[in-house]
Protein backbone atom coordinates (compact mmCIF):
# COMPACT_ATOMS: atom_id res chain seq x y z
CA UNK A 1 0.00 0.00 0.00
CA UNK A 2 3.11 2.07 -0.55
CA UNK A 3 1.00 4.19 -3.23
CA UNK A 4 -1.14 5.70 -0.81
CA UNK A 5 1.50 7.25 1.07
CA UNK A 6 2.76 9.43 -2.49
CA UNK A 7 2.23 13.15 -3.54
CA UNK A 8 -0.43 12.31 -5.99
CA UNK A 9 -1.59 15.48 -6.51
CA UNK A 10 2.08 16.77 -7.33
CA UNK A 11 1.55 19.89 -5.50
CA UNK A 12 4.72 20.36 -5.27
CA UNK A 13 5.59 20.51 -9.34
CA UNK A 14 2.94 22.67 -9.81
CA UNK A 15 4.05 25.12 -7.42
CA UNK A 16 7.53 25.14 -9.06
CA UNK A 17 5.84 25.06 -12.44
CA UNK A 18 4.63 28.58 -10.72
CA UNK A 19 7.45 30.14 -9.94
CA UNK A 20 9.79 28.85 -13.49
CA UNK A 21 6.27 30.75 -15.26
CA UNK A 22 6.82 33.83 -12.87
CA UNK A 23 10.52 34.20 -14.13
CA UNK A 24 9.57 33.83 -17.91
CA UNK A 25 6.93 36.08 -17.73
CA UNK A 26 8.99 38.51 -15.10
CA UNK A 27 6.86 38.51 -12.61
CA UNK A 28 8.35 40.24 -9.73
CA UNK A 29 11.54 41.63 -8.56
CA UNK A 30 13.59 38.85 -11.12
CA UNK A 31 16.08 41.06 -12.99
CA UNK A 32 18.66 39.98 -14.93
CA UNK A 33 21.89 39.43 -13.05
CA UNK A 34 24.32 38.91 -16.01
CA UNK A 35 27.31 41.07 -16.38
CA UNK A 36 28.06 40.75 -20.09
CA UNK A 37 31.72 41.06 -19.69
CA UNK A 38 33.15 42.58 -22.65
CA UNK A 39 30.66 45.09 -23.14
CA UNK A 40 29.52 45.88 -20.13
CA UNK A 41 31.64 45.47 -16.53
CA UNK A 42 31.24 45.88 -12.84
CA UNK A 43 32.59 47.90 -10.42
CA UNK A 44 35.81 47.36 -8.77
CA UNK A 45 35.50 47.39 -5.02
CA UNK A 46 37.59 50.29 -3.68
CA UNK A 47 40.13 48.37 -2.03
CA UNK A 48 40.05 45.36 -4.74
CA UNK A 49 44.26 44.09 -4.99
CA UNK A 50 44.81 44.52 -8.52
CA UNK A 51 47.92 45.90 -10.44
CA UNK A 52 50.50 47.45 -8.04
CA UNK A 53 51.31 51.53 -8.62
CA UNK A 54 54.29 53.35 -7.50
CA UNK A 55 54.46 56.79 -6.36
CA UNK A 56 57.43 57.94 -8.49
CA UNK A 57 57.91 60.74 -6.33
CA UNK A 58 57.52 59.35 -2.77
CA UNK A 59 59.20 56.11 -3.66
CA UNK A 60 63.09 56.12 -2.19
CA UNK A 61 63.93 52.82 -3.33
CA UNK A 62 64.62 51.44 0.17
CA UNK A 63 63.66 47.69 -0.66
CA UNK A 64 61.90 46.89 2.29
CA UNK A 65 58.58 45.74 -0.28
CA UNK A 66 61.66 42.95 -1.97
CA UNK A 67 62.18 41.72 1.79
CA UNK A 68 58.42 41.63 2.73
CA UNK A 69 57.69 40.04 -0.53
CA UNK A 70 57.01 36.31 0.03
CA UNK A 71 56.78 35.06 -3.47
CA UNK A 72 59.84 37.06 -3.99
CA UNK A 73 57.51 38.69 -6.64
CA UNK A 74 59.35 42.34 -6.72
CA UNK A 75 62.83 43.46 -7.54
CA UNK A 76 64.42 46.75 -6.81
CA UNK A 77 65.72 47.54 -10.20
CA UNK A 78 67.78 51.24 -11.66
CA UNK A 79 65.33 53.34 -13.69
CA UNK A 80 66.99 56.34 -14.95
CA UNK A 81 68.56 57.63 -12.31
CA UNK A 82 66.84 56.20 -9.05
CA UNK A 83 66.07 53.11 -7.50
CA UNK A 84 62.34 51.14 -8.36
CA UNK A 85 60.56 48.12 -7.65
CA UNK A 86 60.13 45.81 -10.39
CA UNK A 87 56.69 43.32 -10.40
CA UNK A 88 57.01 39.95 -11.97
CA UNK A 89 53.09 39.47 -11.59
CA UNK A 90 53.34 35.77 -13.25
CA UNK A 91 54.57 35.03 -9.39
CA UNK A 92 52.72 37.50 -7.60
CA UNK A 93 49.48 36.50 -4.83
CA UNK A 94 48.31 40.30 -4.79
CA UNK A 95 48.49 39.59 -0.71
CA UNK A 96 49.30 43.55 -0.29
CA UNK A 97 52.28 42.90 2.31
CA UNK A 98 54.23 45.17 0.07
CA UNK A 99 51.63 48.09 0.14
CA UNK A 100 51.20 47.55 4.25
CA UNK A 101 55.31 47.42 4.72
CA UNK A 102 56.14 50.65 2.37
CA UNK A 103 57.44 52.87 4.83
CA UNK A 104 56.40 56.29 2.75
CA UNK A 105 53.47 55.13 1.45
CA UNK A 106 54.36 55.38 -2.06
CA UNK A 107 52.92 51.70 -3.11
CA UNK A 108 49.49 51.05 -3.74
CA UNK A 109 46.71 48.62 -5.86
CA UNK A 110 44.78 49.76 -8.60
CA UNK A 111 41.43 48.02 -9.66
CA UNK A 112 42.68 46.69 -12.92
CA UNK A 113 42.50 43.24 -13.12
CA UNK A 114 42.96 42.11 -17.10
CA UNK A 115 46.44 40.88 -16.33
CA UNK A 116 46.35 38.08 -18.86
CA UNK A 117 49.14 37.85 -21.59
CA UNK A 118 50.60 35.71 -24.01
CA UNK A 119 54.84 35.36 -22.37
CA UNK A 120 56.29 35.00 -19.21
CA UNK A 121 58.50 38.37 -19.54
CA UNK A 122 55.75 40.10 -20.76
CA UNK A 123 54.38 39.81 -17.28
CA UNK A 124 56.98 41.62 -15.49
CA UNK A 125 56.11 44.93 -14.91
CA UNK A 126 59.11 47.33 -14.77
CA UNK A 127 59.04 50.94 -13.52
CA UNK A 128 57.93 52.35 -17.17
CA UNK A 129 54.87 50.29 -16.58
CA UNK A 130 53.69 50.91 -13.15
CA UNK A 131 55.26 54.41 -12.04
CA UNK A 132 52.40 57.22 -11.79
CA UNK A 133 52.77 60.50 -10.27
CA UNK A 134 50.42 62.23 -7.59
CA UNK A 135 49.02 65.28 -8.25
CA UNK A 136 50.07 67.94 -6.12
CA UNK A 137 47.19 69.73 -4.42
CA UNK A 138 47.96 73.03 -3.37
CA UNK B 1 -18.23 3.22 -35.13
CA UNK B 2 -15.73 1.69 -37.79
CA UNK B 3 -15.74 3.87 -40.06
CA UNK B 4 -11.82 3.43 -40.88
CA UNK B 5 -11.89 0.35 -43.39
CA UNK B 6 -12.84 2.29 -46.40
CA UNK B 7 -10.50 3.28 -49.29
CA UNK B 8 -10.99 6.65 -49.52
CA UNK B 9 -7.67 8.28 -49.60
CA UNK B 10 -7.67 11.93 -47.71
CA UNK B 11 -5.45 14.36 -49.76
CA UNK B 12 -1.86 14.43 -49.49
CA UNK B 13 1.23 16.60 -49.72
CA UNK B 14 2.15 15.36 -53.38
CA UNK B 15 -1.79 15.85 -54.43
CA UNK B 16 -1.49 19.73 -53.13
CA UNK B 17 1.65 20.59 -55.10
CA UNK B 18 -0.13 18.72 -58.23
CA UNK B 19 -3.26 21.43 -57.54
CA UNK B 20 -0.85 24.20 -57.09
CA UNK B 21 0.80 23.71 -60.16
CA UNK B 22 -2.48 23.27 -62.21
CA UNK B 23 -4.15 26.21 -60.44
CA UNK B 24 -0.44 27.96 -62.12
CA UNK B 25 -1.51 26.31 -64.93
CA UNK B 26 1.84 24.79 -65.90
CA UNK B 27 1.55 20.95 -64.94
CA UNK B 28 -0.16 19.81 -67.97
CA UNK B 29 2.72 21.43 -69.90
CA UNK B 30 5.07 19.41 -67.83
CA UNK B 31 3.25 16.32 -67.79
CA UNK B 32 3.06 16.51 -71.57
CA UNK B 33 7.31 17.23 -71.66
CA UNK B 34 7.64 14.17 -69.19
CA UNK B 35 4.81 11.83 -71.29
CA UNK B 36 6.30 12.56 -74.65
CA UNK B 37 9.64 11.15 -73.83
CA UNK B 38 7.61 8.02 -72.21
CA UNK B 39 9.19 9.09 -68.28
CA UNK B 40 5.82 9.97 -66.39
CA UNK B 41 7.48 8.23 -63.47
CA UNK B 42 10.52 10.96 -63.45
CA UNK B 43 7.91 14.09 -62.64
CA UNK B 44 6.47 11.88 -59.51
CA UNK B 45 9.68 11.32 -58.18
CA UNK B 46 10.69 14.83 -58.68
CA UNK B 47 7.92 16.07 -57.01
CA UNK B 48 8.61 13.42 -54.05
CA UNK B 49 11.99 15.05 -54.24
CA UNK B 50 10.61 18.37 -53.42
CA UNK B 51 8.59 17.16 -50.16
CA UNK B 52 11.47 15.12 -48.94
CA UNK B 53 13.88 18.80 -49.48
CA UNK B 54 10.98 20.62 -47.63
CA UNK B 55 10.59 18.33 -45.04
CA UNK B 56 14.51 18.04 -44.08
CA UNK B 57 14.67 21.59 -44.56
CA UNK B 58 11.88 22.32 -42.47
CA UNK B 59 13.24 19.74 -39.46
CA UNK B 60 17.03 22.16 -39.61
CA UNK B 61 15.02 24.96 -39.48
CA UNK B 62 12.71 23.93 -36.35
CA UNK B 63 15.73 22.05 -34.74
CA UNK B 64 18.09 25.45 -34.82
CA UNK B 65 15.10 27.75 -33.84
CA UNK B 66 14.40 24.69 -30.83
CA UNK B 67 17.74 24.90 -29.30
CA UNK B 68 17.55 28.78 -29.27
CA UNK B 69 14.50 28.58 -27.30
CA UNK B 70 15.62 26.11 -25.22
CA UNK B 71 18.75 27.94 -24.20
CA UNK B 72 16.96 31.10 -24.00
CA UNK B 73 13.89 30.08 -22.12
CA UNK B 74 16.45 27.91 -19.30
CA UNK B 75 18.39 31.26 -19.45
CA UNK B 76 15.47 33.48 -18.65
CA UNK B 77 14.55 30.91 -15.98
CA UNK B 78 17.85 30.90 -14.47
CA UNK B 79 18.11 35.04 -14.44
CA UNK B 80 20.81 34.71 -17.07
CA UNK B 81 20.46 36.18 -20.64
CA UNK B 82 21.28 33.54 -22.94
CA UNK B 83 23.07 33.73 -26.23
CA UNK B 84 23.15 37.29 -27.08
CA UNK B 85 25.90 37.81 -29.40
CA UNK B 86 25.18 36.21 -32.72
CA UNK B 87 22.48 38.00 -34.10
CA UNK B 88 19.42 39.62 -32.99
CA UNK B 89 18.89 37.90 -29.38
CA UNK B 90 21.72 35.59 -30.48
CA UNK B 91 19.28 34.17 -32.81
CA UNK B 92 21.68 33.34 -34.97
CA UNK B 93 23.86 31.03 -32.23
CA UNK B 94 22.58 27.67 -33.52
CA UNK B 95 24.23 28.35 -36.73
CA UNK B 96 27.64 29.23 -35.27
CA UNK B 97 27.30 26.10 -33.19
CA UNK B 98 26.66 23.67 -36.28
CA UNK B 99 29.88 25.42 -38.43
CA UNK B 100 31.82 24.52 -35.20
CA UNK B 101 30.80 21.17 -35.24
CA UNK B 102 30.88 20.54 -38.96
CA UNK B 103 34.64 22.08 -38.34
CA UNK B 104 35.70 19.47 -35.65
CA UNK B 105 37.87 16.70 -35.83
CA UNK B 106 35.82 13.82 -36.41
CA UNK B 107 37.37 11.53 -33.52
CA UNK B 108 36.57 7.40 -33.61
CA UNK B 109 37.88 6.11 -30.66
CA UNK B 110 40.66 3.33 -31.27
CA UNK B 111 38.66 0.41 -29.56
CA UNK B 112 35.51 1.17 -30.82
CA UNK B 113 33.15 -0.54 -33.23
CA UNK B 114 33.98 1.68 -36.39
CA UNK B 115 31.24 0.37 -38.68
CA UNK B 116 28.43 0.62 -36.09
CA UNK B 117 30.03 4.08 -34.17
CA UNK B 118 29.62 5.26 -38.03
CA UNK B 119 25.97 4.20 -38.65
CA UNK B 120 23.97 4.50 -35.31
CA UNK B 121 23.87 8.45 -35.37
CA UNK B 122 22.54 8.12 -39.10
CA UNK B 123 19.92 5.16 -37.86
CA UNK B 124 18.48 7.64 -34.96
CA UNK B 125 18.20 10.72 -37.15
CA UNK B 126 16.40 8.61 -40.27
CA UNK B 127 14.42 7.17 -37.78
CA UNK B 128 13.29 10.42 -36.80
CA UNK B 129 12.43 12.47 -39.98
CA UNK B 130 10.70 9.20 -40.68
CA UNK B 131 8.06 10.34 -38.45
CA UNK B 132 7.16 13.23 -40.16
CA UNK B 133 5.55 11.25 -42.83
CA UNK B 134 2.22 10.56 -41.62
CA UNK B 135 2.05 13.49 -39.46
CA UNK B 136 -0.28 15.95 -40.52
CA UNK B 137 0.90 19.48 -40.63
CA UNK B 138 -2.38 20.75 -42.12
CA UNK B 139 -5.62 20.19 -44.18
CA UNK B 140 -3.69 17.93 -47.05
CA UNK B 141 -0.48 19.03 -45.74
CA UNK B 142 0.59 15.11 -44.87
CA UNK B 143 3.10 13.30 -46.75
CA UNK B 144 1.61 10.28 -46.85
CA UNK B 145 -1.89 9.15 -45.39
CA UNK B 146 -1.17 5.86 -44.26
CA UNK B 147 -3.91 4.08 -43.03
CA UNK B 148 -1.36 2.37 -40.00
CA UNK B 149 -0.38 5.88 -39.56
CA UNK B 150 -0.48 5.62 -35.71
CA UNK B 151 1.10 2.19 -35.65
CA UNK B 152 3.57 3.36 -38.51
CA UNK B 153 5.08 6.30 -35.63
CA UNK B 154 4.92 3.66 -32.95
CA UNK B 155 6.90 1.33 -34.66
CA UNK B 156 9.46 3.58 -35.69
CA UNK B 157 9.92 5.06 -32.65
CA UNK B 158 10.98 1.79 -31.30
CA UNK B 159 13.97 2.25 -33.61
CA UNK B 160 15.70 4.84 -31.85
CA UNK B 161 16.51 2.26 -28.68
CA UNK B 162 18.20 -0.12 -31.01
CA UNK B 163 20.50 2.38 -32.50
CA UNK B 164 21.13 4.12 -28.85
CA UNK B 165 22.11 0.67 -27.89
CA UNK B 166 24.11 0.68 -31.06
CA UNK B 167 25.81 3.67 -30.22
CA UNK B 168 26.52 3.11 -26.53
CA UNK B 169 27.61 -0.78 -27.07
CA UNK B 170 29.80 0.69 -30.37
CA UNK B 171 31.47 3.25 -28.18
CA UNK B 172 33.32 0.60 -26.06
CA UNK B 173 33.22 3.23 -23.35
CA UNK B 174 31.59 2.35 -19.78
CA UNK B 175 29.51 5.34 -19.42
CA UNK B 176 27.87 5.29 -22.88
CA UNK B 177 27.03 1.51 -22.40
CA UNK B 178 25.52 2.54 -18.97
CA UNK B 179 23.25 5.61 -20.81
CA UNK B 180 22.04 3.27 -23.99
CA UNK B 181 21.11 0.42 -21.58
CA UNK B 182 19.02 2.79 -19.52
CA UNK B 183 17.44 4.29 -22.56
CA UNK B 184 16.95 0.78 -23.96
CA UNK B 185 15.28 -0.01 -20.12
CA UNK B 186 13.33 3.18 -20.50
CA UNK B 187 11.98 3.36 -23.81
CA UNK B 188 10.60 -0.01 -23.97
CA UNK B 189 9.27 0.57 -20.05
CA UNK B 190 7.63 3.68 -21.46
CA UNK B 191 6.58 2.62 -24.87
CA UNK B 192 3.54 0.17 -23.55
CA UNK B 193 1.60 3.26 -21.97
CA UNK B 194 2.27 5.16 -25.05
CA UNK B 195 0.65 2.88 -27.40
CA UNK B 196 -2.26 1.70 -24.85
CA UNK B 197 -3.45 5.38 -23.91
CA UNK B 198 -2.83 5.91 -28.31
CA UNK B 199 -5.32 2.76 -28.48
CA UNK B 200 -7.77 4.42 -26.64
CA UNK B 201 -8.35 7.25 -29.49
CA UNK B 202 -8.24 4.72 -32.04
CA UNK B 203 -11.09 2.81 -30.51
CA UNK B 204 -13.02 6.60 -30.51
CA UNK B 205 -11.57 7.21 -34.08
CA UNK B 206 -12.58 3.29 -35.47
CA UNK B 207 -9.15 4.00 -37.53
CA UNK B 208 -5.22 4.57 -37.46
CA UNK B 209 -5.03 7.31 -40.15
CA UNK B 210 -3.79 10.49 -38.54
CA UNK B 211 -6.14 12.37 -41.11
CA UNK B 212 -8.96 10.49 -39.33
CA UNK B 213 -7.78 11.22 -36.14
CA UNK B 214 -7.80 14.83 -36.56
CA UNK B 215 -11.06 14.98 -38.73
CA UNK B 216 -12.64 13.15 -35.89
CA UNK B 217 -11.96 16.14 -33.39
CA UNK B 218 -13.76 18.69 -35.75
CA UNK B 219 -16.33 20.20 -34.48
CA UNK B 220 -17.71 21.46 -30.84
CA UNK B 221 -19.50 20.30 -28.15
CA UNK B 222 -22.46 22.21 -27.12
CA UNK B 223 -20.98 25.11 -29.71
CA UNK B 224 -18.18 25.73 -27.33
CA UNK B 225 -15.69 23.08 -26.18
CA UNK B 226 -13.90 21.76 -29.36
CA UNK B 227 -14.34 18.43 -29.39
CA UNK B 228 -10.41 17.06 -28.90
CA UNK B 229 -9.55 14.07 -27.25
CA UNK B 230 -8.02 16.02 -24.30
CA UNK B 231 -11.51 16.68 -23.01
CA UNK B 232 -12.62 13.21 -23.54
CA UNK B 233 -9.88 11.39 -22.37
CA UNK B 234 -7.94 13.61 -19.46
CA UNK B 235 -6.46 10.88 -17.91
CA UNK B 236 -5.07 9.62 -21.37
CA UNK B 237 -3.94 12.65 -22.18
CA UNK B 238 -1.79 13.06 -19.07
CA UNK B 239 -0.40 9.52 -19.77
CA UNK B 240 0.50 10.30 -23.33
CA UNK B 241 2.65 13.48 -22.61
CA UNK B 242 4.59 12.14 -19.72
CA UNK B 243 5.03 8.85 -21.43
CA UNK B 244 6.11 10.76 -24.36
CA UNK B 245 8.17 13.08 -22.36
CA UNK B 246 10.44 9.88 -20.99
CA UNK B 247 10.22 8.66 -24.33
CA UNK B 248 12.03 11.44 -25.77
CA UNK B 249 14.96 11.67 -22.75
CA UNK B 250 14.32 15.00 -21.38
CA UNK B 251 14.46 16.15 -17.93
CA UNK B 252 13.07 14.78 -15.95
CA UNK B 253 13.58 11.29 -17.45
CA UNK B 254 17.00 12.15 -18.83
CA UNK B 255 18.73 8.85 -17.85
CA UNK B 256 20.21 8.35 -20.98
CA UNK B 257 22.62 11.16 -20.93
CA UNK B 258 22.44 11.94 -16.97
CA UNK B 259 25.17 14.24 -16.91
CA UNK B 260 25.70 14.20 -13.19
CA UNK B 261 26.05 10.57 -13.31
CA UNK B 262 27.14 9.58 -16.75
CA UNK B 263 29.12 11.91 -18.79
CA UNK B 264 26.90 12.76 -21.50
CA UNK B 265 25.52 8.91 -21.65
CA UNK B 266 25.54 7.64 -24.80
CA UNK B 267 26.74 9.76 -27.42
CA UNK B 268 30.25 10.14 -24.87
CA UNK B 269 32.36 9.31 -27.58
CA UNK B 270 30.49 11.48 -30.41
CA UNK B 271 32.02 14.58 -31.57
CA UNK B 272 32.38 16.77 -34.42
CA UNK B 273 28.95 15.51 -37.33
CA UNK B 274 28.04 12.37 -35.67
CA UNK B 275 27.36 14.38 -32.12
CA UNK B 276 25.44 16.99 -34.52
CA UNK B 277 23.28 14.13 -35.74
CA UNK B 278 22.27 13.37 -32.55
CA UNK B 279 21.87 16.93 -31.71
CA UNK B 280 19.42 17.13 -34.74
CA UNK B 281 17.52 14.07 -34.00
CA UNK B 282 16.91 15.07 -30.11
CA UNK B 283 15.05 18.40 -31.35
CA UNK B 284 13.69 16.73 -34.36
CA UNK B 285 12.19 14.03 -32.07
CA UNK B 286 10.80 16.88 -29.95
CA UNK B 287 9.12 18.62 -32.58
CA UNK B 288 7.68 15.63 -34.00
CA UNK B 289 6.44 14.09 -30.65
CA UNK B 290 4.77 17.11 -29.55
CA UNK B 291 3.27 17.21 -32.90
CA UNK B 292 2.11 13.61 -32.48
CA UNK B 293 0.22 14.83 -28.96
CA UNK B 294 -1.36 17.58 -30.94
CA UNK B 295 -2.47 15.11 -33.78
CA UNK B 296 -4.05 12.67 -31.19
CA UNK B 297 -5.29 14.95 -28.54
CA UNK B 298 -5.11 18.42 -29.32
CA UNK B 299 -6.85 18.46 -32.19
CA UNK B 300 -4.50 18.49 -34.91
CA UNK B 301 -4.36 21.51 -37.40
CA UNK B 302 -8.37 22.41 -36.27
CA UNK B 303 -9.66 25.26 -35.85
CA UNK B 304 -12.12 28.13 -36.56
CA UNK B 305 -11.78 29.17 -40.56
CA UNK B 306 -10.79 32.47 -41.53
CA UNK B 307 -12.22 33.83 -44.47
CA UNK B 308 -10.56 34.60 -47.93
CA UNK B 309 -7.21 32.81 -46.14
CA UNK B 310 -6.71 29.19 -47.88
CA UNK B 311 -7.27 26.47 -45.22
CA UNK B 312 -4.53 24.77 -46.02
CA UNK B 313 -2.57 28.10 -44.63
CA UNK B 314 -4.90 28.92 -41.54
CA UNK B 315 -4.64 24.68 -40.33
CA UNK B 316 -0.17 24.65 -40.20
CA UNK B 317 -0.62 28.33 -38.76
CA UNK B 318 -2.92 26.41 -36.00
CA UNK B 319 -0.81 23.18 -35.92
CA UNK B 320 2.25 24.87 -35.53
CA UNK B 321 1.00 27.09 -32.60
CA UNK B 322 -0.67 24.03 -30.61
CA UNK B 323 2.95 22.57 -31.46
CA UNK B 324 4.72 25.02 -30.18
CA UNK B 325 2.55 25.27 -27.37
CA UNK B 326 3.20 21.56 -26.28
CA UNK B 327 6.94 22.23 -27.28
CA UNK B 328 6.79 24.91 -24.46
CA UNK B 329 5.20 23.04 -22.03
CA UNK B 330 8.19 20.30 -22.09
CA UNK B 331 10.76 23.04 -21.95
CA UNK B 332 9.28 24.58 -19.41
CA UNK B 333 9.09 21.11 -17.41
CA UNK B 334 13.13 20.69 -17.89
CA UNK B 335 13.17 24.39 -16.49
CA UNK B 336 11.74 23.14 -13.56
CA UNK B 337 11.70 19.93 -12.29
CA UNK B 338 15.22 17.51 -11.44
CA UNK B 339 15.74 13.86 -12.36
CA UNK B 340 14.10 11.25 -10.70
CA UNK B 341 16.10 8.49 -9.92
CA UNK B 342 16.23 4.89 -12.18
CA UNK B 343 14.25 2.54 -10.04
CA UNK B 344 11.39 5.67 -9.53
CA UNK B 345 11.51 5.87 -13.46
CA UNK B 346 10.39 1.81 -13.48
CA UNK B 347 8.14 2.13 -10.78
CA UNK B 348 6.06 4.74 -12.65
CA UNK B 349 6.45 3.33 -16.21
CA UNK B 350 5.51 -0.62 -15.04
CA UNK B 351 3.61 0.11 -11.80
CA UNK B 352 1.23 2.94 -12.35
CA UNK B 353 1.09 3.84 -15.71
CA UNK B 354 0.68 0.49 -17.51
CA UNK B 355 -2.43 -0.07 -15.21
CA UNK B 356 -3.72 3.73 -15.66
CA UNK B 357 -3.55 2.94 -19.00
CA UNK B 358 -4.93 0.32 -19.11
CA UNK B 359 -7.97 1.75 -17.10
CA UNK B 360 -8.03 4.36 -19.23
CA UNK B 361 -8.48 2.04 -22.50
CA UNK B 362 -11.13 0.57 -20.33
CA UNK B 363 -13.16 3.39 -19.89
CA UNK B 364 -12.62 3.94 -23.62
CA UNK B 365 -14.07 0.99 -24.81
CA UNK B 366 -16.67 0.83 -22.05
CA UNK B 367 -18.19 4.44 -23.50
CA UNK B 368 -17.66 3.50 -27.07
CA UNK B 369 -19.31 0.05 -26.50
CA UNK B 370 -22.64 2.03 -24.63
CA UNK B 371 -22.93 4.53 -27.44
CA UNK B 372 -22.42 7.24 -25.19
CA UNK B 373 -20.43 9.04 -27.48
Amino acid sequence: MAWISKNWTMIGIIKGLIVTMKHILKIGNRKTVTVQYPYERMKVAPRFRGRHAVDEDACIGCGICETTCPNSTIQIVKYGTRWFPEFNLGMCLFCGLCVDACPMNALKMTGEYELADYTRESLIYGPERILFKKEVSK
Amino acid sequence: MWTGDTMITNPNAYDLIVAILNAIGVYNIILGFFQAQGMEYVLRIIIVLVEVVVVVVFALVTVMFLSWLERKMFAVVQSRYGPMVTGPRGLFQPIADGIKLLGKEDIIPATADRWIFTLAPFIVFVSVLLVFIPLPFGESLILSDLRVGLLYIIAISAITPVSILLAGWASNNKYSLMGAIRAVAQDISYTIPLAITAIAVVVFVGSLSTVDIVNAQQGYWFGVIPKWFIFLQPLGFILFLIACIAEMGRIPFDFQESEQELVAGFFTEYSGMKFAMFFLAEYAHLFAVSGIIVTIFLGGWTGPAIPLIPIQITSLVYFVIKTYAVIFFAMWLRDTVPRVRIDQLLYLGWKIMIPLALLNLLFAAFVVTAGVI
